[in-house]
């Protein structure tokens, strides 16, 4: 049984516990609103090479561009998985490991070889201890950049125009709002455009030549959603702090709040027994 | 009369979104010009100079290349990096311009690095002679 003194001392641990949670949730807060920021902004560039890449993509005859032409036979696919380097965030670790871990065990038989392609540590520790085949793996990335997104987006070219993989799928959390992410899991290489029913446009004049913008055109477009994806991925897991420490920290209120209760019950207990005491005692010398 | 709705794009931002009479902007085959009705025309482009008009004023950009993209009176520059004439310092071009002479003065034109120095230097001219351009 506790004594008074184990649970003041405990009350305290909780109480500088709760500073913790807080001042991380108030830090989160602030990254994620810079963060949003600049999400929005890089967000006009990603749609409009979208469009761009769509309406360009729409004109063109199948077969055309290798990165665009899927496979017949796919035997070997690679998973690129987007996680954070750091915990304290909830779920937003597991939900991303989870949908990597469960696409792998449900398509073991179905393929040859899967891969997977990690950014980000947590994943990486994850997928590790699970004995998962790890192609790469990019840890300690603070903010992304296009230099190292440059570097991502050749190499899964790369992967894919040597034959080394038949298909590869991203999977990411997009930021829906700072209370809903979503954990996405895409066909990523080839680049599948959907070609829906747009309006009727006449072709464009290229300069120089459609090979050549394309050929330029689908590596940037690849690199910029990896880029996106990034950001999405970094937003969301602010989001994802910022919830998860707000929970803690109204959790440590409740706890203290209970031990507080115990405590006032506790001392009000033994102050009723020692009046006991000296009552009985009392009563005791009065009797002789 | 007809304007055309600029708007130069870089992954950080939105640099410019704006109604325009003329763009100017280097492309794969040279420079070119785009007025009000142009056709529909999509080119890369090469690390230069982007320069619009707006009435009598005009405004000038370093740009290290990327997409043009016209479609009924919309301009789209996808860019990688660009920086307005007024923002560039001068001496910054002018020493990474020195520094990448230097390299290349020093490597055989057959090896990778070459390359590399070659677009510093253009893109370091580019910026200072975007930069005399200033309003």
């Amino acid at each position: 049984m506790a004594t008074l003194r184990d649970i003041k001392r405990k009350i305290g641990s909780i109480n500088s516990t709760q500073t913790i949670t807080r001042t991380m949730k108030m830090v989160s807060a602030s990254k994620l609103r810079r963060a949003q920021e600049e999400l929005d902004k890089t967000k006009a560039y990603a749609t409009k090479l979208e469009e761009l890449v769509r309406r360009v993509v729409q004109k063109l005859p199948a077969g055309v561009h290798p990165l665009l032409t899927p496979r017949e036979e796919v035997k070997k696919v690679l998973v690129v998985t987007i996680s954070s380097d750091r915990g304290l965030c909830g779920a937003f670790n597991t939900n991303i490991s989870l949908a990597t871990e469960n696409f792998i065990i449900q398509n073991r038989d179905k393929y040859e070889r899967i891969g997977a392609y990690l950014i980000g540590k947590k994943a990486k520790e994850y997928l590790q201890r699970r004995k998962f085949d790890i192609v790469r793996d990019w840890t300690d990335i603070k903010k992304p950049d296009q230099d190292l997104v440059g570097t991502i987006a050749s190499e899964l070219i790369s992967l894919y125009l040597d034959g080394e993989f038949d298909r590869i799928y991203l999977s990411y959390t997009h930021f829906y709002s700072p209370v809903k992410q979503i954990v996405m899991f895409d066909e990523f290489i080839p680049v599948h455009i959907d070609k829906g029913s747009n309006e009727e446009s006449s072709d464009y004049i290229y300069e120089p030549d459609v090979g050549t913008i394309v050929k330029a055109l689908i590596p940037k477009y690849i690199s910029t959603k990896i880029y996106y994806a990034l950001f999405e991925s970094l937003t969301s897991e602010y989001a994802v702090r910022m919830a998860a420490m707000d929970n803690a920290t109204s959790n440590c209120g409740e706890i203290v709040r209970h031990l507080t209760l115990v405590y006032n019950k506790r001392r009000q207990e033994s102050i009723t027994n020692e009046m006991m005491d000296i009552v009985g005692g009392a009563e005791a010398l009065r009797g002789t | 009369m007809e304007r055309l709705n600029l708007e130069i794009i870089t992954p950080e931002r939105v640099v410019v979104s704006e109604e325009v009479d003329m763009v100017e902007a280097k492309g794969a085959l040279g420079e070119f010009g785009i007025l009000p009705g142009h056709v529909q025309f999509l080119t890369t482009l090469e690390i230069g100079e982007i320069c619009y008009a707006q009435g009598t004023q005009s405004r000038c950009l370093a740009t290290s290349g990327g997409f043009a993209e016209v479609v009924d009176n919309k301009v789209t520059f996808l860019v990688d990096t660009t920086e307005f004439a007024e923002e560039i310092d001068i001496d910054r071009a002018r020493r990474a311009l020195e520094r990448a002479e230097k390299e290349l003065k020093e490597l055989a034109a057959e090896e990778k690095e070459y390359k590399l120095y070659e677009l510093a230097i253009t893109r370091a001219m580019t910026r200072i002679s975007a930069a005399s351009k200033k309003l």
